[in-house]
């Protein structure tokens, strides 16, 4: 994490080398910056492993419906325990539910908390440290130490109290794993802003009279997302990682959603007699989980390739 | 240049001629590349004397670093690896030796000084233990008799209260220190030949000035050769006997110093001097010319055919298009790989 | 060197304090009345008997009054009492977290012994098969969910094999949660020692390092592991932080008798004393890790200790 954390600052000064003295609006730059950001991108194995891996999660969460041959909580679907067999893959649970079925929709709730959770943590921590770079002075220190303090507690701990306030649910874990994660974002943010606010175009935007909102949304903000990007695809996993286990836990989601830890906490006590109901549950939250990581590691490397883990 | 280049031998027996300690036969040195496979030395020769300052000149990606290391045996393989030729020192092919016959060598009898005294120590090892420990290696002494010498080194290399300083850290200490330090590294078990690659590029001048000076004294009072690797012609015109000129990694000139200062037989030379600031102009800021060699080495995966240097050089005909020149040699004098020596005059100051 | 620690412990002091407002302020934020969820669970509270609870956790007067009320306590070393069977906080806590920190500090020597060697090896082996071999099965490791890691093992050696007991706390029962957790955090080290280490062997001062004709295993043992340690070690401190958070949920899958353990069924029953008492003891160790760390790592730099 602390070396995710330094990794994302130390390519906020390689990333790009926006043209002295022009003031450009920072989007079209962004936009014009992506294409190769995307073909230097995928020219790492690791990173078109990862996006095949999630296009196809993607893919399987919006065809659920289809691809599912079951409902996922149709009880008795099959007999219960079944082995798996052409007519359910991954076998049956105790209630006789295809698994197979459960897994590909779960795909469905792991976009979910993916994308909740990110977008918490994403949306509060870039402003927080986005401000706090930008304003400087008491406002900087006060944020920042804040951050600091909260970002030594480890996410784990974090989601827990938040889940302890919040109550159990799988809309809650989500919260709390967003949450817990903010302090992460907001500190690679706030490192960004303050490279980008000591670059030439920043000054000439300021010298030209832009407001503070006009500074923040349309010259920091595009020019520090790239960075964030790579966070936030790495966020994705350790996101997916803490609401399972939340979940597994008995904190996130409850029976029945199949939810995947929800789907290996119900299961355990058939461990025994039935394996596979413990194994594909776990297999494919390991798949989401790496596919996040391959892809966020390509990514920086493609921003930065002194940088290579 | 009357200047100061050639310093008595430091043998008493003036009847002598100067031994051959390190001779360098056709030497390859390769790097394998996502380019493909570029030779960073290509068929270099050269013979260090006894005694002698030998300075290699040549702007960076010439290849003389390179030629350094792979004296050393200190090319990381891969990427690189020796390709072909030989070093002979001490009757032994130095590219045939195993591992633990080279760390023999390696800092005992030929020493390597580094560009960047900051960042060619060990930042978490005090200098006592970077000083000793190979001390300890070479010589077998105990720790006590390593600092002892240790402490002996810093004081011949002008160091103050070296006892006290041997306990400190590197950045506790001056780039200039450190290069001293480095120095008394280098020498502290007498090596015949010390390697110094680019030692003073990363100095100031005035401390510059007094690096040359100590390596000049070294030289004098053990009688080590040394092979001075740099850019710098005003370096060169400064320390060396004699002078190889090295571009993309070829040896392209080799002569006395006085003789490549008064008439350079390549036009990659005359064009090192003629970036040197004219003395005695120094005061007119404004007026100083510094002519510098249009372009750049080129990439060693992307050579011109024929001459390498035909791309920048304003001699350049036809001829050194489609021929690669071979190195003239004439044994023991001034030679160089050009098709148009002859045409080259004489520098200003050899005619004035 | 007194700076840096001072500025260190300040931060440390800083810290814990904001802790203790946030775990005093915790039970406020709990939608709806905290002290009727906190004994939903229990029948036939009368609402005279949840005005005593609100009397006695003090919930009736002003915040400011409740922090400073709770802090007195707290620097006693009363965190009050739990809901549910009505025992000291402190006690309960103190009592299983030599649990705890014995399944972490294993881990953590079993993640460091694996990590570290195998970051090392792919580092100077950079570039070839085995750097692959060893940095696939580290991406593998880590994004393996340590829980899920955790049942197959427990399967496995427990169940299946037998060799080891499915759970209780005795020495045999640490090996596989310590195993769990060691593994799936070496995974993480070994990516950040490699990286660390490349930079470290790419430095110039190992290439004076052989030109003094030292040996290969001294260059490398003196040399780069020195220099490389000093980021390493900050990255363990952090490492131990991880393993705490991931022994609340190793601790639950082997039924290891630790603080995590207690704060899930806490958080179960909604004991709320339970819970702030263990946020805020949790809070307290990684913060005395992080000094710790701290004054390793100001010890192993010497840019840091002759300042």
């Amino acid at each position: 994490m602390q070396n995710r954390l330094e990794k994302a600052i130390a390519l906020a000064g390689a990333a790009h080398t926006p043209a002295a003295g022009v003031a450009p609006s920072g989007w079209a730059v962004l936009l014009r910056r992506m294409g190769r950001f995307w073909r230097s991108a995928m020219s790492n194995r690791g990173a078109r492993v990862g996006m095949v891996l999630v296009t196809v999660l993607v893919l399987v969460a919006f065809f659920a419906p289809w691809i599912a041959p079951y409902p996922p909580d149709e009880m008795g679907a099959g007999m219960s325990l079944l082995t798996p067999e052409m007519a359910y893959p991954f076998g049956t649970d105790e209630f006789g539910r295809d698994i197979f079925s459960r897994v590909i929709w779960g795909a469905r709730l792991t976009i979910q908390v993916g994308v909740i959770a990110v977008g918490i943590s994403l949306t509060v921590g870039t402003l927080t440290g986005l401000v706090a770079g930008y304003a400087g002075g008491w406002t900087e220190r006060i944020l920042m130490r804040l951050v600091d303090v909260v970002f030594s507690f480890t996410e784990t701990l974090i989601a827990l109290a938040a889940v302890a306030v919040l109550g159990p649910s799988l809309s809650n874990a989500m919260i709390a794993v967003g949450i817990a994660a903010i302090p992460f974002y907001a500190r690679v943010a706030y490192s960004v802003t303050l490279v980008e606010r000591n670059r030439a175009y920043f000054d000439a935007a300021y010298v030209q009279g832009a407001g503070h909102l006009r500074l923040i949304f349309l010259h920091l903000l595009p020019n520090i997302i790239p960075p964030l990007i790579v966070v936030a695809t790495l966020g994705v996993s350790s996101a997916v990682l803490a609401a399972a286990g939340l979940s597994f836990l008995g904190l996130g989601a409850q029976p029945p959603s199949p939810e995947w830890g929800a789907m290996l906490s119900a299961g355990r006590d058939y461990f025994n007699q039935a394996p596979w109901i413990m194994i594909y549950p776990g297999v494919a939250i390991m798949i989401t989980v790496l596919a996040f990581n391959l892809l966020g590691d390509g990514i920086r490397e493609a921003l930065d390739p002194r940088q290579t883990v | 240049m009357s200047a100061t280049k050639s310093i008595e031998a430091p043998n008493d027996e003036p009847a002598t001629r100067p031994a051959p300690v390190l001779e360098v036969r056709d030497l390859c040195t390769e790097f394998r590349t996502k380019a493909g496979v570029g030779r960073a030395v290509d068929g270099v020769s050269f013979t260090l004397h006894e005694g002698e300052i030998l300075a290699i000149v040549g702007e960076s990606g010439s290849g003389k670093s390179v030629t350094s290391l792979s004296i050393m045996g200190l090319i990381p393989d891969p990427p690189g690896r020796i390709a072909g030729g030989s070093v002979t020192y001490g009757g032994r092919d130095l590219t045939r030796l195993d591992e633990k016959a080279l760390q023999k060598l390696r800092g005992n009898e030929i020493a390597m000084i580094f560009q960047e005294p900051m960042t060619s120590l060990n930042p978490v090892l005090s200098i006592g233990r970077q000083m000793t420990e190979g001390i300890r290696q070479h010589t077998g002494m105990s720790e006590a008799e390593a600092r002892k010498h240790a402490v002996e080194m810093m004081r011949r290399v002008s160091i103050p209260a070296p006892e006290k300083r041997l306990g400190e850290y590197p950045h506790q200490f001056s780039g200039g220190m450190l290069q001293r330090i480095m120095i008394a590294i280098a020498m502290s078990c007498s090596p015949r030949v010390l390697i110094a690659d680019e030692p003073t590029t990363a100095l100031d001048v005035t401390i510059q000035a007094q690096i040359l000076e100590l390596m000049r004294d070294l030289r004098a009072t053990t009688g080590a050769s040394i092979m001075l690797i740099t850019h710098d012609m005003g370096v060169v015109a400064e320390m060396a006997d004699r002078v190889v000129v090295m571009y993309a990694g070829r040896k392209v000139e080799e002569g006395r110093v006085e003789d490549i200062f008064a008439r350079p037989r390549h036009p990659y030379t005359r064009g090192l001097l003629a970036a040197l600031p004219v003395l005695g102009t120094a005061g007119e800021v404004g007026g100083t010319q510094l002519n510098e060699i249009p372009g750049v080495v080129p990439a060693l995966t992307d050579l011109p055919n024929g001459c390498r240097f035909s791309d920048r050089c304003a001699l350049s005909t036809d001829k050194c298009l489609a021929e690669d020149p071979p190195f003239a040699d004439r044994v023991g004098a001034h030679s160089a790989a050009c098709w148009h020596s002859d045409r080259l005059a004489p520098t200003m100051e050899a005619t004035s | 060197m007194a700076s840096f620690l001072a500025q260190r412990l300040f931060a440390a002091l800083l810290t814990i304090l904001v802790t203790t407002v946030a775990v005093s302020m915790l039970i406020h934020l709990v939608p709806g009345d905290p002290v009727q969820i906190m004994y939903a669970q229990s029948q036939g509270t009368t609402p005279e008997q949840l005005e005593e609870v609100r009397a006695r956790l003090g919930l009736d007067q002003p915040l400011m009054v409740q922090y400073i009320q709770y802090m007195g306590r707290v620097l006693q070393g009363d965190l009050g009492r739990t809901i549910r069977g009505d025992q000291p906080v402190l006690e309960l806590l103190l009592a299983r977290l030599p649990n705890t920190l014995i399944l972490a500090t294993s881990a953590l020597v079993i993640a460091c012994a694996i990590g570290l060697v195998c970051g090392f090896v792919a580092a100077y082996r950079r570039g070839t098969w085995l750097d692959t071999l060893l940095m696939t099965s580290a991406i593998l490791g880590v994004s393996m969910p340590h829980f899920w890691l955790g049942l197959i093992l427990l399967f496995y050696f427990a169940v299946h094999l037998q060799w080891l007991p499915v759970a209780g706390s005795g020495a045999a029962n640490l090996v596989l949660p310590a195993v769990t957790l060691g593994v799936t955090n070496a995974a993480i080290i070994a990516r950040l020692t490699r990286s660390s280490m490349i930079d470290v062997f790419d430095q110039e001062f190992i290439r004076t390092a052989y030109a003094k004709g030292l040996p290969r295993a001294l260059v490398l043992y003196r040399h780069a592991l020195r220099a490389g340690l000093v980021p390493i070690v900050t990255m363990i401190g952090l490492q131990f932080t991880y393993m705490m958070g991931g022994a609340i949920v190793v601790e639950n899958v082997f039924g290891w008798n630790g603080v995590g353990r207690m704060a899930i069924q806490a958080i179960f029953q909604r004991d709320y004393p339970l819970i702030q008492g263990f946020i805020l003891m949790f809070a307290v160790v990684v913060v005395l890790v992080s000094v710790l760390m701290d004054l390793l790592y100001a010890w192993l730099d010497p840019r840091i200790r002759n300042r």
